[in-house]
């Protein structure tokens, strides 16, 4: 609304208020990574200490390489089903995305909705069907079958986003590119897609993220502990050894890494994509 | 020379055509064979049999004479308009707060945005341990101050459960509606701010003249889409509580979750997606029609 700035009192009473929500907020944080630094005596401590006594990494260590849990192999694990069902989803969805935005064709409106509707999809409709179609295809428990199940949440937000991006482009950039002897395809690589790079970093951000997060699928599909991706790793932790705080904390703070770094690098792409994918959605 | 001859309108159905094979393939047949298991009779015994016995409408009749499913929509329902009446709320609250230009307030916002993008596997184990009754920091505190006597189990006590899930949904959904909001605030155009204080209009006046009225497309959009996101909640529940105590916090796709996978009745499962999916299927139309008005 007001584009001013403020200054003076006012100022420091917003950046007051803001800081004590930031605190409140982001309490569960900082509780989860102080755990996983606590000692299992010092967790159990009452009243509980808000800085850790001792820095003890046992949790981490612990976990490198040994054990029936080790966080360490889930997370290759589940690096290697979110970066494949990223790169799924946006090499079908940049093609996919710049025919919707730039042609005419018998049932687009069809496809689109399609795309719409997969969007608010629940898994529990697609669990199921896919556990019985995997099974009988002799995928289960093997990673492609949460990598393919986990692109059919990024395809749908990518092609969504992109189509936007690519309707922005004006048209002459590609009559331009023709009569300097391009043809479409040579058009679509050279011109569209570089203009559209932020659009197509937003997709590959968020296909990661929605792979990574994933429980249902991995979950259901992949049952032999080695090969499951790491929330399942951490469910499967807790229904084991349910108050082992000091490594199921550590677990998650593991878990949350590649999102942390993904966001301060990447912070205006989310953004970006938060916004344009669900308004437009 | 070749590729000038094909059609244009082939190109583009081309070009679209590896995204939509794969999704029929992964998701439209999915559901279809979904509607199809639900009318069968798929169990562990029947699982590989070559002809399923067909059932009709057997499942959905033997669920809706199963008090647990009205149990589950009644919860889902629940959960899911408290949640969006708290997050849209403080959202909505915060997104104003934001919309003022002060020192750090960028960094600050985008530093809120957190919560949303831990996976919710994650943050069901960090709400779990804070619920926790024994080592729990909300006992601790709550205990501190005076508010409760001894340690209340949280997540294995009726009532209390959905109400720490109610909490922790919360938390996740707040910068959702906070982003959105914003951006909604941000198109509002200055100048109608400018002429109310001209005009001598204070700020709650503006707030419910020009503020709501202008902000109505958005937060219609974010109701639909906290509802959609909200009412398919299934890791958040099933790590938390596993939809106990006794089915007190039993969600649609949590049952459903049971029926196929800890049951292994596959076709009762299908059956209880199919009713989440009627649901969410009928309120996503009610939003295409309105976001596609809009934009005619």
């Amino acid at each position: 609304m007001d584009e001013k700035k403020l200054t003076g009192k006012k100022n420091i009473e917003y950046f007051i208020i803001a800081i004590v929500l930031l605190a409140i907020l982001l309490f569960p944080l900082y509780w989860t990574i102080v755990t996983s630094l606590k000692t299992e005596q010092e967790i159990f401590r009452i009243p509980p200490t808000l800085i850790p006594e001792v820095l003890n990494t046992d949790s981490y260590m612990a976990q490198i390489g040994t054990g029936d849990f080790n966080m360490f192999r889930s997370f290759g694990n589940s690096f290697l089903i979110a970066g494949s069902a990223m790169i799924i989803s946006v090499i079908l969805a940049v093609p996919a995305s710049y025919s919707l935005a730039r042609y005419r064709f018998k049932g687009k409106k069809l496809v689109l909705l399609v795309f719409l509707i997969t969007q608010m999809l629940p898994v529990s409709v697609l669990l199921t069907p896919m556990f019985i179609i995997y099974k009988n295809l002799h995928i289960l428990n093997n990673p492609l079958s949460a990598i393919l199940a986990d692109a059919t949440i990024g395809i749908p937000f990518s092609v969504l986003i992109l189509k936007n991006y690519f309707a922005s482009i004006p048209g002459e950039m590609e009559e331009a590119a023709t009569i300097d002897g391009c043809n479409r395809f040579t058009a679509f690589l050279r011109i569209l897609l570089p203009i559209a790079k932020p659009g197509v970093i937003v997709c590959a951000v968020f296909s990661f993220l929605y792979a990574w997060g994933d429980l249902a699928y991995g979950m259901t599909f992949i049952q032999n502990q080695e090969l499951r991706p790491i929330t399942a790793g951490i469910f499967n932790f807790m229904g084991q050894y349910g108050t082992k705080w000091s490594y199921l904390t550590a677990f998650a703070v593991v878990t949350i890494l590649p999102v942390a770094l993904i966001f301060i690098f990447m912070q205006k792409y989310i953004i970006s994509g938060l916004t344009n994918g669900a308004v437009k959605g | 020379m070749f590729k000038k001859r094909i059609k244009k309108e082939t190109v583009g159905l081309l070009f679209a055509l590896p995204a939509l094979i794969y999704m029929c393939a992964l998701v439209v047949y999915p559901i279809i064979s979904n509607i199809i298991l639900s009318f069968q009779e798929v169990t562990v015994k029947t699982f590989s049999l070559p002809q399923k016995p067909f059932v009709g409408l057997d499942n959905y009749i033997e669920m809706f004479q199963d008090p647990v499913l009205l149990t589950a929509i009644k919860n889902t329902l629940i959960f899911t308009v408290c949640c969006i009446a708290f997050q849209f709320l403080i959202g909505f609250a915060m997104a104003l707060l934001f919309s003022k230009k002060f020192t750090a307030s960028q960094p600050v916002r985008g530093l809120l945005m957190m919560p949303w993008m831990i996976p919710i596997t994650v943050t069901a184990l960090m709400f779990k341990f804070m619920f926790g009754s024994n080592v729990g920091i909300i006992n601790q505190a709550l205990m501190a101050v005076g508010l409760i006597g001894e340690p209340v189990e949280w997540l294995t006590t009726s009532g209390t459960a959905m109400f720490a899930l109610i909490v922790t949904n919360v938390w996740i959904g707040i910068p959702f509606n906070m982003i959105l909001i914003s951006t909604g605030l941000s198109t509002i155009p200055k100048e109608l701010y400018e002429s109310a204080s001209v005009d001598g209009a204070n700020r709650i006046t503006t707030f419910f003249h020009i503020t709501l009225p202008l902000l109505r497309p958005t937060i219609e959009s974010v109701l639909i889409l906290g509802f959609i996101y909200t009412f398919k909640v299934f890791d958040l529940v099933y790590v938390m509580t596993g939809g106990g105590p006794v089915n007190t916090t039993q969600m649609l796709s949590t049952l459903s979750y049971k029926e196929s996978f800890e049951m292994f009745n596959y076709s009762k499962g299908a059956a209880v997606a199919n009713i989440l999916f009627v649901i969410l299927l009928l309120v996503s139309i009610l939003y295409l029609k309105a976001t596609y008005k809009e934009e005619d």
